[in-house]
């Protein structure tokens, strides 16, 4: 944008604690925050559906299907984020078609015109799709041929097998990677700012543009963006610890007391019991 | 019950199967012999179509095995009426293959349920007499990783068995159990023959195979060597090369 018509300003800058504290719980950065994270799950979630969808026939190698999902992957993984971002808003609507009707269906000439949440969303969300197709066919193909050949014997079709015997046991293999693929995401929704969604670094570059405090505001940007990894960070590990078998039943409390306990009374007492 | 009719398979260049032919009768239980590498095993797997053969028959109950005959042609099934065709034909596979994510009952009634769409009680009732009747009554909710191998393949067969297939094929169900688990899954096997399941058991078990096979087949290369009733197969086999496969392994 005009950032650089701010370097004047800057030149006698101080770091400003007072900017920091005034922003950081303010209520259009709370808001901005909470649009970041939203679009942020909201786009990964789609991005996981679409990474089935497009993994299976690919696995499955399915005719025609297989192949518009290798195009797929292949296009949106080839191509910078950003430029995608600028496609959905800005590209998409100028070839959209006239008004046309069909049946009770009624397209205007601008159905294509996204609002920026709508194209940040899209983008994001095909984008990732495109990544996730790959980690889930990476969990689809370290599950044991005899698995699938297992559930064909019992008569189950392809995509019964997928579904009932594949995919829960590739699960396991596909959630580290998606927990960091949604890592990446928190922070990649912010390339959605070049096309006025107001997400978080959206809307810091909005209060600096007025009072030039750059740094303090990438400052408070910056601290949101540390919350929402940090604490993703704790969650993935919870999951993924309940994810092994051996520690299933050990929540995160009970976890944390063994953490606290020293390891002599852990060997000798929790397990041994009779003693 | 099963007729194979000159089947070939080849794996690129090496040839598996080269026309090999038998008939299996209703109730009739049938012990495959052979070294490694001789075919038994894919003669299996595409007896339970889990591979395509190239050429050659095989009916299971007056049924073509994955492929649909039409005008003198044969034309491969589609997954639906493929898929159909394997519900009918039980298989328990060498190294098991459990769904580790399942509980014992939820192995055994997954496919009923799904498959069959079998009600979840009735599949459940009828899967917990299957697993007290293979010795797994206490075992009902543990997971296969809880579980011994010999209890494991108890698991697999009542999972086969719960679908009512018209064949059960055994692909050297014994060979990855320590030696003192053999007995437990072959008495299943044996309870399983007596009931007069028909059964094509690919073993290196000559115990089994001189109790409880109506016929003995040796397969070496590929090729159907020889086929006679246990005690002739055993005191007096007619080839050569079924000779020297015996006087090594007995």
């Amino acid at each position: 944008m005009d950032d650089l018509l701010l370097a004047p300003a800057l030149l006698a800058a101080k770091f400003d604690f007072g900017t920091v504290r005034e922003y950081l719980f303010r209520d259009i950065v709370i808001k901005a925050a909470w649009r970041t994270l939203y679009i942020s799950a909201y786009a990964q979630i789609v991005g996981v559906a679409i990474g089935v969808v497009v993994a299976v026939p690919r696995h499955l190698r399915m005719p025609v299907l297989s192949q518009l999902a290798s195009f797929y992957v292949w296009f949106f993984r080839g191509t910078p984020l950003l430029l995608q971002i600028l496609f959905w808003f800005t590209a998409l609507p100028l070839y959209a078609p006239d008004d046309f009707g069909w049946w009770i269906f009624q397209f205007k000439h601008d159905w294509l015109l996204l609002s920026p949440f709508q194209a940040a969303l899209v983008a994001l969300a095909v984008n990732e799709g495109a990544y996730m197709a790959e980690i889930v066919r990476a969990g689809i193909e370290s599950i044991e041929s005899g698995q699938m050949d297992a559930a064909k014997s019992l008569g189950m079709r392809n995509l019964q097998a997928m579904r009932l015997v594949i995919l829960p046991q590739a699960f396991r293999v596909i959630v580290p990677p998606t927990g960091n693929e949604f890592n990446a995401m928190l922070k990649n929704s912010s390339l959605a700012s070049v096309i006025a969604f107001n997400e978080l670094l959206f809307t810091s570059r909005g209060v600096y543009a007025r009072n030039y405090q750059v740094l303090e505001l990438l400052v408070v940007a910056s601290f949101w963006y540390l919350v929402f990894t940090t604490v993703w960070t704790v969650i993935q590990d919870e999951i993924e610890c309940r994810m092994r078998p051996e520690m299933r039943r050990a929540g995160l409390l009970t976890r944390l007391r063994n953490g606290l306990t020293p390891p002599s009374r852990l060997i000798g007492g929790d397990t041994g019991g009779g003693r | 019950m099963v007729s194979i009719q000159g089947v070939y398979k080849r794996f690129g260049r090496l040839e598996v199967l080269k026309g090999v032919t038998f008939d299996v009768g209703r109730g009739e239980v049938i012990v495959i012999l052979g070294p490694s590498g001789s075919g038994k095993s894919t003669l299996l797997r595409l007896v339970g179509h889990l591979d395509r053969l190239d050429s050659g028959r095989i009916y299971v109950d007056g049924r073509l095995v994955g492929y649909v005959e039409g005008g003198g042609k044969l034309r491969e099934s589609s997954d639906r009426v493929a898929s159909r065709a394997r519900a009918d034909v039980g298989m328990v596979f060498q190294r098991f293959n459990l769904f580790p994510h399942l509980t014992a009952l939820g192995n055994v009634t997954c496919a009923p349920v799904h498959v069959r769409s079998l009600s979840r009680r009735i599949a459940a009732e009828r899967g917990k007499e299957l697993l007290r009747m293979a010795g797994l009554g206490e075992k009902l909710d543990a997971y296969p990783s809880q579980l011994s191998g010999g209890q494991q393949q108890r698991v697999a067969i009542a999972r086969a068995l719960a679908m009512d297939p018209k064949v059960m094929l055994f692909d050297e169900a014994t060979s990855a159990l320590d030696p003192e688990l053999v007995g437990e899954v072959l008495e299943v096997m044996k309870q399983l023959a007596r009931g007069g399941m028909t059964m094509l058991v690919v073993t290196h078990e000559m115990g089994f195979a001189r109790e409880v096979a109506d016929r003995v087949m040796f397969m070496d290369d590929g090729v159907m060597v020889e086929s006679n009733t246990p005690a002739e197969f055993f005191d007096h086999p007619q080839h050569d090369r079924t000779k020297s496969f015996l006087s090594k392994i007995l």
